[in-house]
């Protein structure tokens, strides 16, 4: 890897970590789906040595390509935020179902203690 | 207070919703009517409401399942004995709620399903036609009942079945099919099925498309994760 290459990744790593930081102050992520983010960020920032260690290991793999590690790994991170991701969803859709059958059951509820005043 | 709730979904039903009413009240039987308004954008509530008939107005679109189980949930809060399930696109005949009632009477059901199958020429697509013999094969296997119209819309429930699917997950959010059959079996409710008179769909149908083998596919994992769930401990 160049240094150029090297330094490149690494200022993408910090910008994106940075930014997930900011998001997080300003109140804009929340901390609890925000540390998904930071750890991919902090991945990148050490992926700019990661040659060092890949190198050896995809050979050590069979992997010709050392590269293609990196990208493996990468994919599987991704897919695991993505199903991280995923559950989150799901779960606030089961709430946001139990939140609106509660509001027109209450509203309902309402309607009929304004009419018998 | 009335024993029986009909329960009417509606989305988007302004077409119909007055002619459904109408022919509910004709019909001789102790029944409470409520609409589950799910999130329409027309004038479905206000119809409703002037015709002096009980609306839950959802905030937005929760689907067809989840408007049903919002139906269940006011059935148990206001202690309703059971529970009528009826289209509101009008595709359910009245007339009929009497054979669902009968056959709860005479089969000692806890649930009772009606069948366009048993009696009368219902009219539809061959790949639905397919689709519905497929799932009819599928929940009896899985319960050893023939179930002809598993996809019918069309119930009566007793208390302490809608009681119990009017919590959490244990009502789908979208349309309730074989799935809920072979879940009410494996809960050791005892269902049975009744004939009752539908008419043929009319307009848009959510069988077009890619949308009926996403359908299977859906109901296939929807069956198996049934089949896989451990029974939780009665309380």
């Amino acid at each position: 890897m160049t240094f150029g290459t090297r330094l490149f990744i690494f200022v993408c790593g910090v910008i994106l970590f940075m930014t997930i930081f900011e998001l997080v102050r300003r109140k804009r992520l929340r901390e609890e789906l925000s540390i998904v983010w930071l750890l991919a960020g902090l991945g990148l920032i050490l992926s700019s040595f990661a040659d060092q260690l890949i190198d050896p290991l995809a050979f050590g793999l069979g992997i010709s390509y050392p590269p293609a590690l990196a990208f493996i790994v990468v994919v599987l991170l991704l897919a695991f935020v993505m199903l991280y991701f995923s559950i989150v969803v799901s779960d606030l859709k089961s709430r946001n179902k139990e939140l609106s059958q509660k509001m027109a059951l209450m509203e309902f509820r309402l309607a009929r203690l304004h009419k018998e005043e | 207070m009335n024993p029986y709730l009909i329960v009417i979904p509606a989305y988007n039903e302004e077409k119909n919703i007055a002619g459904v009413l109408r022919g509910l009240g004709e019909i001789d039987l102790p029944a409470d009517i409520l609409v589950v308004n799910d999130g329409s954008s027309d004038e479905t509530s206000a119809i409703c409401r002037r015709e002096e008939i009980m609306v839950l107005d959802l905030p937005f679109n929760i689907g067809y399942g989840g408007a049903i189980q919002t139906g269940f949930l006011f059935a148990r809060d206001f202690g309703y004995e059971f529970v009528i399930t009826f289209d509101g696109d009008g595709q359910h005949s009245p007339d009929s709620v009497i054979a669902l009632i009968d056959t709860m009477r005479r089969e000692g059901a806890d649930v009772v399903i009606g069948s366009r199958f048993i009696e009368g020429t219902y009219q539809m697509g061959v790949f639905r036609k397919m689709g519905v013999r497929l799932f009819s094969a599928i929940t009896r296997f899985f319960t050893g009942t023939t179930f002809s119209d598993p996809t019918s819309g069309f119930q009566l429930l007793k208390r302490g079945i809608f009681s119990y699917l009017s919590q959490g997950d244990n009502y789908p959010l979208d349309y309730p099919d074989a799935n809920m059959i072979i879940a009410m079996h494996k809960k050791r409710f005892k269902l049975a099925e009744a004939p009752v008179k539908m008419r043929e769909k009319r307009g848009k149908s959510m069988h077009g498309g890619l949308r009926p083998v996403i359908y299977v596919i859906r109901m296939f994992l929807s069956i198996a994760v049934v089949l896989m769930r451990k029974e939780e401990k009665e309380p």
